[in-house]
């Protein structure tokens, strides 16, 4: 379980989450849906480790990752996957080394094949020696997808990947996304503004608004919540 | 899409802690080598000395030279931000003909000494009028200044001009004229960089020692140089540049944070949806424009050297290229040297800054106030502090000349390649932080690879500097060293003028072979590399 135990934390002097309780089930896919600047990457960001909460602590299955305002356990150390917004794409590097270069890294066993093995269940084996900026906007979501899970993380935390892409292909994608919870054995935290998006994916919803939770549940939960600012997010 | 604002220190571990000490080691280096000695040499004069003397000296004579040396500079930098502002409008807001040629080939007068165009000026003056008394003036130096320094105006102000959202502009066609846009909306939206382009400009005239000296045309640098050189009254050298520092850094002070982010010095930044306009009934006159300012700065001086040096013959070449012959390897291997060290603090100086910790930005404040001190000056400092029996190994040997190339070029290196990094979206570093890659692999297979055109530019602008760097040498070259432009200057008093314009057609040749040279090699390996980062 991945627990936030009274989070606050600033940019600039300006307080974005404000002591923020929350907890999420191991094998589950979270949504956190919220409009902008409600704090959804925030949180992200801190379960990974790229920024420190300046108070609270984080735990994952009893390992207390962040404290008082200090880092216990670093980025690296987290075995957490990112896909981030604009996916991060390392541009001079080939779909097979993008993939690649964190097995290589850390000097691990049968790198092709762990490789190839990706490049397979994604559909992109015949991509793989195209680079970023050659690809189509679904196959560089593959690639960042593809990239995360060859580490084997626990987690998979997913900053609006489908915010650039077509209702068509972020269908698609979303039907991937649903089954890598059972295929790799994770659990995913996915944010996201579109309630449409949530709704399609989550096991669970978190709605946020100005760094706090106004609402946690399932899907039906949340569709059923009497808060007036959940009836007023789901108009839209 | 968020850049890289700042790496997060905290993560990686004892590697990341044996960079973060590497780079206090560079930073101390370069204070300890480069801004002590200044420190020390304003220092040791101001305060340890009598200087009552010395400032009695500062009379109404120091004063006058003063003025007339700031309405030299203010001149040059009107007319220069004035014709690089046409240059900037024409070159990169409008679809005239063959803009890409000119834009390169424009700038080439920035990249040469100034005391080329000196000479072919005077040469062009004496075949027009029998003599050059018109040119050896504070008209004369104002002219050609104002020709090296308007492609350095062009570049601030075109670079500014492409950064305007055209939807800002096509919001104001949609009300007013198009004229009416160029006056009430284009132009104050650049007016951090019209102000930036008088401003260094300004700093950079009233710092030039070579094109006064060689015009005979007495300036406040040319006065401290006398000072220095032929009278030893340090002193007053010292209190002469500490008043020419004074007002340099008052004027960087006011437009300080444009000056320092100097979004000009960037390679590849294609600007936010750049708006071409179609000048339909002006393409001829512009293009007319654009023809004839190259023919002014670059053919009509190169077409002048070139008949001066062969007017009696091969003679006269000859013998300039064999006087400079022992100095191109010197030169050659000096300003390569130089370069590198410039990219490599550069880099280190550019990493310091993009961190959200003051410590670490000062680093680049350091460089740009260097780079701002005029080049006399800088190379009195380094004199004087290095001339002393325990820094002989310094002095005595070329070393005293790459570290005044490095203190002077490494801010642009330095700038070149932080706006690079800014360039690149955060989450380029922060997947690899997640993934566990060490700092070196970070910096080294991913943050290098992707930035590697801007390195090579800026290799390409220290080295052509330094291969032509003339203020700051003439104090430092140790006796028997050979290099191109301190052979050249201190020939020019007493060689005929065919023999000089042969030196200064062979320096102005070579210089323009190198450029060429990197081009030719690198261009093929930038655009591949501009495509993929694309």
């Amino acid at each position: 379980m991945i627990s936030l135990d009274k989070i606050n934390h600033s940019y600039d002097d300006k307080l974005v989450l404000e002591n923020l309780c929350l907890n999420i089930d191991d094998k589950q896919l979270t949504c956190l849906l919220g409009s902008s600047g409600s704090g959804k990457t925030t949180i992200l960001r801190l379960i990974s480790g790229l920024e420190t909460p300046l108070s609270g602590s984080i735990d994952i299955d009893g390992n207390t990752l962040a404290k008082d305002g200090k880092n216990i356990i670093q980025a690296s150390e987290r075995n957490i996957g990112f896909i981030f917004q604009d996916l991060g794409l390392w541009p001079h590097f080939t779909v097979y080394k993008n993939i690649a270069f964190g097995l290589m890294e850390q000097k691990s066993s049968d790198i092709e094949m762990k490789v190839m093995d990706m490049l397979d269940y994604f559909g992109i084996k015949d991509q793989m020696h195209k680079y970023p900026h050659q690809l189509s906007g679904g196959q560089k979501q593959l690639v960042a997808i593809a990239r995360s899970l060859i580490l084997k993380p626990k987690i998979l935390l997913m900053d609006e990947p489908l915010s650039n892409l077509d209702v068509k292909l972020k269908r698609k994608i979303l039907d991937y996304i649903k089954n890598l919870k059972q295929k790799f054995d994770l659990s995913i935290i996915y944010v996201t503004h579109d309630h449409r998006e949530a709704f399609a994916i989550a096991d669970e919803i978190v709605l946020m608004n100005n760094g706090k939770i106004e609402e946690s549940g399932s899907v039906e939960q949340i569709k059923s919540s009497n808060n007036e600012y959940v009836k007023y997010f789901l108009e839209y | 899409m968020d850049s890289i604002k700042h790496i997060n220190i905290k993560n990686g571990s004892n590697s990341l802690l044996g960079f973060n000490s590497l780079l206090f080691v560079i930073y101390g280096l370069f204070i300890i080598f480069i801004g002590f000695p200044i420190i020390y040499t304003f220092g040791t004069v101001l305060f340890e000395n009598d200087l009552s003397n010395s400032f009695k000296l500062l009379n109404n004579a120091t004063f006058s030279l003063l003025f007339k040396s700031l309405i030299l500079a203010s001149s040059v930098g009107i007319i220069s931000t004035f014709f690089g502002t046409i240059l900037g409008f024409l070159l990169y807001k409008t679809n005239l003909k063959f803009r890409s040629f000119f834009k390169i080939v424009l700038l080439i007068p920035l990249f040469i000494s100034p005391y080329i165009l000196a000479v072919a000026w005077k040469d062009f003056f004496f075949f027009l009028f029998g003599n050059s008394s018109i040119i050896s003036s504070y008209f004369g130096v104002i002219m050609v200044l104002s020709l090296i320094f308007t492609p350095l105006a062009m570049l601030i102000i075109g670079s500014a001009l492409s950064n305007i959202n055209s939807q800002i502009e096509e919001s104001a066609l949609m009300l007013v004229s198009f004229k009416k846009m160029v006056f009430s909306i284009m132009l104050p939206l650049i007016k951090p960089a019209l102000i930036t382009s008088f401003v260094l400009i300004f700093i950079f005239s009233i710092s030039e020692f070579s094109v006064p000296a060689f015009f005979g045309v007495k300036v406040f640098t040319t006065e401290i140089f006398t000072q220095f050189s032929a009278f030893y009254n340090h002193g007053l050298a010292i209190i002469q540049s500490t008043l020419l520092i004074a007002i340099c850094i008052i004027l960087l002070y006011a437009e300080r944070k444009y000056i320092a982010d100097a979004p000009f010095l960037s390679v590849g930044s294609k600007g936010t949806n750049n708006k071409m306009y179609d000048i339909i009934n002006y393409r001829k006159l512009g293009q007319l424009f654009l023809i004839v300012w190259l023919i002014i700065s670059i053919v009509l001086p190169f077409i002048i050297l070139f008949a001066q040096s062969f007017k009696g013959g091969m003679h006269s070449f000859i013998k300039a290229f064999n006087l400079l012959l022992p100095t191109f390897t010197n030169s050659i291997s000096l300003a390569f040297v130089a370069a590198v060290i410039s990219v490599f603090i550069g880099f280190i100086a550019a990493y310091f800054s993009i961190r959200p910790v003051r410590v670490y930005k000062s680093f680049e404040w350091v460089l740009l106030l260097i780079f701002a001190i005029p080049s006399t000056i800088y190379g009195i400092s380094l004199i004087k502090f290095y001339n002393q029996p325990e820094f002989g190994f310094i002095y005595s040997t070329s070393t005293i000349i790459i570290i005044g190339y490095v203190g002077k070029y490494t801010f642009i290196s330095a700038k070149l390649i932080s706006n690079a990094i800014k360039q690149i979206p955060n989450s380029i570093d922060e997947v690899s932080q997640i993934q566990g890659i060490s700092i070196f692999s970070r910096l080294s297979k991913i943050l290098i690879p992707i930035i590697l055109p801007t390195i090579f530019i800026a290799f390409i602008i220290s080295f052509i500097f330094s291969l032509g760097e003339l203020g700051t040498t003439i104090k430092l070259y140790p006796p028997g060293t050979e290099i191109m432009p301190i052979k050249v200057f201190t020939i020019m008093a007493n060689a005929p003028q065919a023999l000089i314009s042969s030196m200064t057609l062979i320096v102005f040749s070579v210089t323009l072979l190198m450029i060429s040279i990197f081009y030719f090699m690198l261009n093929p390996f930038i655009k591949k590399y501009h495509s993929i980062n694309d």
